[in-house]
């Protein structure tokens, strides 16, 4: 699976050539805290965390555990209340908000436990959404979305929607779309959550495959047998990291 | 985002879910065509009464006698006898006079044949027919000869002509007129009412056959004046007031005893009142825009709620609050230009069913036309705004959560 140029995002591309010096994700000593009325809880104390490119690295955790909010950081839906997240070498702290959903469409390709594909929308346009918002024309679009699913075995399924695909077909159709943008970051959150286990592992094998052919991946899991698929292992608890 | 994606994203929206997207639209369908309806109406109506209105003659003034006063009451504008006939002969001596038509009216019981009707006999000149627009039919009108000699002649309209039963062939036999014989010269083309009374029911005779066989009086009713052209119509105007005032000898104090009538006044006064009658009804038409505009509103919140999920998802692979604000502006746009190029149509059919009934000119002004649907676009923006706005805003963490 070779990366078709990426060539216009200066603002990661740069450091990215620089490789191994600047590490896909650098978390330093980051925390977030919700604030309940009067009461503030913390959902992540003090985390440090470095994925270097090319490593397939996963978060286990139990629920509450503060998997979602670390997830929330690294996908750049969410701030940390202090430290410092970095993508590509770049600080997120620096981002408005479209800053933040500019890093969301070109680096980060988000992978749901619940799918989360568009509904009424058949599987092509679903895949080929993410390019509408870099802004690449329809005819570019569909067929990038024809060829990545065409790569996933899901050639015959681009006509359909949602509702009526298999759970595992739709969580492959969610993978396409996540790949489509060629992004340095796949971040899969609970990807088998909603699978049975035949279909879980399918999705397993696929990332397993994606992390072989050089991408990036960010697991979370609260499940330690999903995690071992993983080449290293974080886990926290009570919105700490422990290695 | 381009301006064809969103366009493309939102007909792809409509066409999911196209019976809430009719009924969304049909708010704004009504309220178009209503307003497109009653303001083509209003201008029909306008050009359909300055017509009749034109058919009485341009450049027309008409004289009439003021009240009398018997101790304290006044009578009826017109019941005075102080015009006369010589007052309509000096009048035709003024300059900027191009036609003069006298009238006195007398009502007698017509025979012709086994046929009889009791009509208004008009005593005028044989400058009426030019004056006041009619057209014969058959025959010839009112010739001077005929009018200075007082000849028993008489030209029928068309209405009276068909009540005694006479047909073409009736030119140059004779009629009795209360009595005495008259030879019927000409049949007068109809000319449709004006109000409750009927021009085509009247037999026209000679000014001075109607003194002396009838009245035996020299007071006129009206004097119908044609001016030579419209800019002379107040000099004309105020000619008349001082040749009048001076031959009845009024004193600078006294009121005038006779009132002129301009023709022109009249059709603008018309002109302004169904101006005013056509902006009011458009007025309450366009309060039904606004209750589309609400319509849309409460669809577009309706719809940002249940699709928070879709903006959670939209967010999560890349859209900007922008493209987000956007796509649900232009959403709300679509539905609601749509609806104003519906409602133009059925406003365009509605006004066209109505005008023909009414027998008026279809009048479709390309104002009202770019107007209306300009100002559904605008509704769409003003009522598309604000659940635009919510969808934007949304935190995509919270919007991807929503169950």
């Amino acid at each position: 699976m070779t990366a078709p140029a990426r060539g216009d995002e200066p603002w990661y591309g740069a450091g990215r050539d620089l490789a191994p010096a600047v590490p896909i994700v650098e978390i330093n000593r980051a925390s977030r805290v919700y604030r309940m009325g009067e009461v503030e809880v913390p959902a992540l104390v003090e985390a440090d965390l470095r994925v270097e490119e090319g490593e397939f690295v996963a978060v286990v955790g139990p629920s509450g555990s503060g998997k979602s909010t670390l997830m929330n950081l690294i996908g750049c839906l969410d701030r940390p209340t202090s430290g410092e997240v970095r993508l590509g070498g770049t600080s997120v702290a620096d981002l408005d908000d479209d800053g933040l959903a500019r890093v969301r469409s070109r680096f980060v390709g988000f992978i749901f436990q619940a799918y989360n594909l568009l509904p009424r929308t058949t599987a092509l346009e679903n895949v080929a959404a993410p390019l509408l918002y870099q802004g690449i024309g329809r005819g570019e679009r569909l067929a990038r979305a024809r060829a990545t699913l065409e790569r996933l075995g899901l050639g015959d399924r681009v006509g359909h929607q949602p509702s009526e695909l298999s759970g595992g077909q739709q969580q492959r159709v969610a993978v396409a779309r996540a790949l489509v943008t060629d992004p340095p970051l796949i971040l899969a959150d609970e990807p088998t959550g909603n699978l049975d286990s035949h279909s879980g592992a399918e999705v397993m094998a696929l990332l397993r495959e994606l992390h072989r052919s050089g991408r990036t991946i960010v697991l979370i899991t609260h499940d330690a047998d999903v995690a071992t698929t993983a080449t290293r292992q974080v886990h926290i608890r009570d919105g700490r990291l422990v290695a | 985002m381009r301006l064809v994606e969103l366009i493309r994203l939102a007909l792809a929206r409509l066409a999911v879910s196209r019976l809430r997207a009719a009924l969304t639209m049909l708010g704004i369908i009504i309220g178009v065509a209503s307003v497109i309806a009653l303001v083509a109406v209003g201008q029909g109506a306008t050009s359909g009464i300055t017509s009749q209105l034109e058919a009485l003659g341009t450049n027309l003034l008409t004289i009439n006698p003021g009240a009398t006063t018997t101790g304290l009451v006044r009578g009826a504008a017109g019941s005075a006898t102080t015009l006369t006939t010589d007052d309509a002969a000096a009048i035709g001596q003024l300059e900027g006079v191009a036609a003069l038509a006298p009238e006195a009216r007398t009502q007698q019981v017509v025979v012709a044949g086994s046929q009889n009707t009791t009509t208004q006999i008009v005593g005028t000149t044989a400058d009426y027919a030019h004056v006041r627009n009619f057209d014969l039919w058959q025959g010839s009108f009112l010739t001077s000869a005929a009018v200075q000699a007082g000849l028993r002649v008489a030209v029928l309209g068309a209405t009276t002509a068909d009540d005694l039963g006479l047909g073409a062939s009736a030119v140059g036999s004779t009629i009795s007129i209360d009595g005495l014989p008259f030879t019927v010269v000409g049949i007068l083309q109809p000319k449709g009412g004006v109000g409750f009374v009927s021009q085509d029911d009247q037999i026209l005779v000679p000014i001075a056959t109607v003194e002396k066989y009838f009245t035996g009086s020299d007071s006129v009713r009206t004097i119908d004046v044609s001016v030579a052209s419209a800019d002379q119509m107040t000099d004309v105007t105020n000619a008349i007031t001082a040749e009048l005032r001076t031959r009845h000898e009024l004193a600078a104090a006294d009121a005038d005893d006779f009132s002129i009538t301009n023709q022109a006044q009249l059709l603008s006064t018309v002109g302004n009142v169904t101006a005013i009658l056509t902006a009011l009804l458009a007025g309450i038409a366009s309060i039904s825009l606004v209750v589309g505009g609400i319509g849309i509103m409460n669809i577009m919140l309706v719809s940002v709620r249940e699709r928070t999920r879709e903006i959670g998802i939209r967010k999560a692979i890349g859209a900007r609050s922008s493209d987000i604000l956007l796509q649900f502006l232009v959403e709300a746009m679509t539905l609601s230009i749509i609806g104003g190029l519906v409602g133009t149509a059925l406003g365009i059919l509605v006004s066209a069913g109505i005008d023909a009934v009414a027998g008026w000119p279809l009048v479709i002004n390309p104002t009202t036309l770019v107007l209306a649907v300009g100002f559904s676009g605008a509704v769409g923006i003003i009522f598309g705004v604000w659940p635009a706005r919510q969808a934007a805003v949304l935190d995509p963490i919270a919007a991807l959560r929503y169950e």
